[in-house]
């Protein structure tokens, strides 16, 4: 359905973006068979089995602990928690956005508020503006 | 004890080292929690040891002061790419036990974001998306500006216009009322 582009892939024709992956059968580096990446695969195998081998002991230990803590959660939410604050820095980009988001909306609704009540103060004064409907 | 041996789990050293701000007596020692951007590349490799990743895999975040440290740049990929039928330590979440984590793990939970591969491109849909809700805002727009209704007259009443029903003198001769002309 996709037009093709001229030379180009399949893959750049699916065109993948940050909210759609490439399908496997799409990706090059699938039919990629190169030592490199047989090597590469085995030593994360390696790790992926060292991993499940402890947590395996664990688990089949008689004495085990009522919850097996896991290291890579344990991290996960100290590093979104409290490891943000000693390696933030303030920067310009930091510093902009940090303005953006907290003073931004603040500014933005005195604006609006503060037009929107003169607009009706001078439609009263002028005797143009029509009370709304009020159930109080 | 066999337990206290694995790799992970040293809360005797961890509690020693309790002081005043610190965390928890059941948390990792320093060594083995995030820390600051990784600089020398010993840095990296023990930073890459200590997330259960291989030096070459191990990519941190770009240093801008954000506040991510030297937690991994793992790819933005959901879990519902996960392969379904291995057998994860943790089926649901599709994760394996000291397996690092993505700094969104959870937006990407099979609830929520799904980044897996469409059957159609995402151009395609956008596009398609695009055409259809810019036609249907310009026919609405449209057809407020220039409204297109029945032709209606005010109501016809029979009977007079009702003489007697509105309260007319039945004595009286009520006054003619002609909705029509031929």
């Amino acid at each position: 359905m996709a037009a093709r582009p001229e030379g180009g892939s399949a893959a750049e024709a699916y065109g993948s973006n940050r909210y759609v992956s490439l399908p496997a059968e799409l990706d090059p580096a699938t039919y990629d068979a190169s030592p490199e990446k047989r090597r590469a695969e085995a030593e994360r195998l390696a790790i992926r089995a060292q991993l499940k081998r402890q947590y395996q002991l664990q688990l089949n230990d008689p004495h085990r602990p009522a919850v097996i803590e896991d290291p890579a959660l344990i991290r996960w939410a100290y590093a979104r928690t409290q490891n943000v604050y000693p390696t933030f820095r303030p920067t310009p980009k930091t510093s902009f956005l940090g303005a953006l988001y907290a003073i931004g909306p603040i500014l933005f609704w005195i604006y609006v508020f503060k037009t929107d009540r003169d607009r009706r103060e001078k439609l009263i004064q002028e005797g143009k503006y029509k009370r709304p409907l009020s159930l109080f | 004890m066999a337990a206290a041996r694995v790799r992970g789990v040293l809360w005797q050293r961890a509690a020693a080292r309790l002081r005043a701000g610190a965390r928890a007596a059941s948390d990792l020692p320093k060594e083995l929690m995030p820390g600051p951007y990784p600089r020398t590349p010993e840095e990296r490799a023990a930073a890459a040891k200590k997330y259960n990743m291989r030096v070459e895999d191990y990519e941190p975040y770009p240093d801008d002061g954000f506040g991510y440290g030297d937690y991994p740049k793992l790819p933005d990929r959901s879990l519902h790419e996960r392969d379904p039928w291995y057998q994860w330590d943790q089926q649901d979440m599709r994760h394996n036990w000291g397996q690092p984590m993505h700094w969104d793990f959870d937006m990407y939970i099979r609830n929520r974001v799904d980044t897996s591969p469409t059957p159609v491109p995402w151009h395609t849909m956008r596009k398609h998306f695009l055409i259809f809700l810019t036609t249907m805002l310009i026919m609405f727009g449209v057809g407020e500006m220039y409204p297109s209704y029945r032709p209606v007259g005010p109501k016809q009443y029979p009977f007079n216009n009702l003489y007697l029903e509105r309260g007319g003198d039945p004595n009286k001769e009520p006054p003619e009322v002609k909705h029509y002309e031929i």
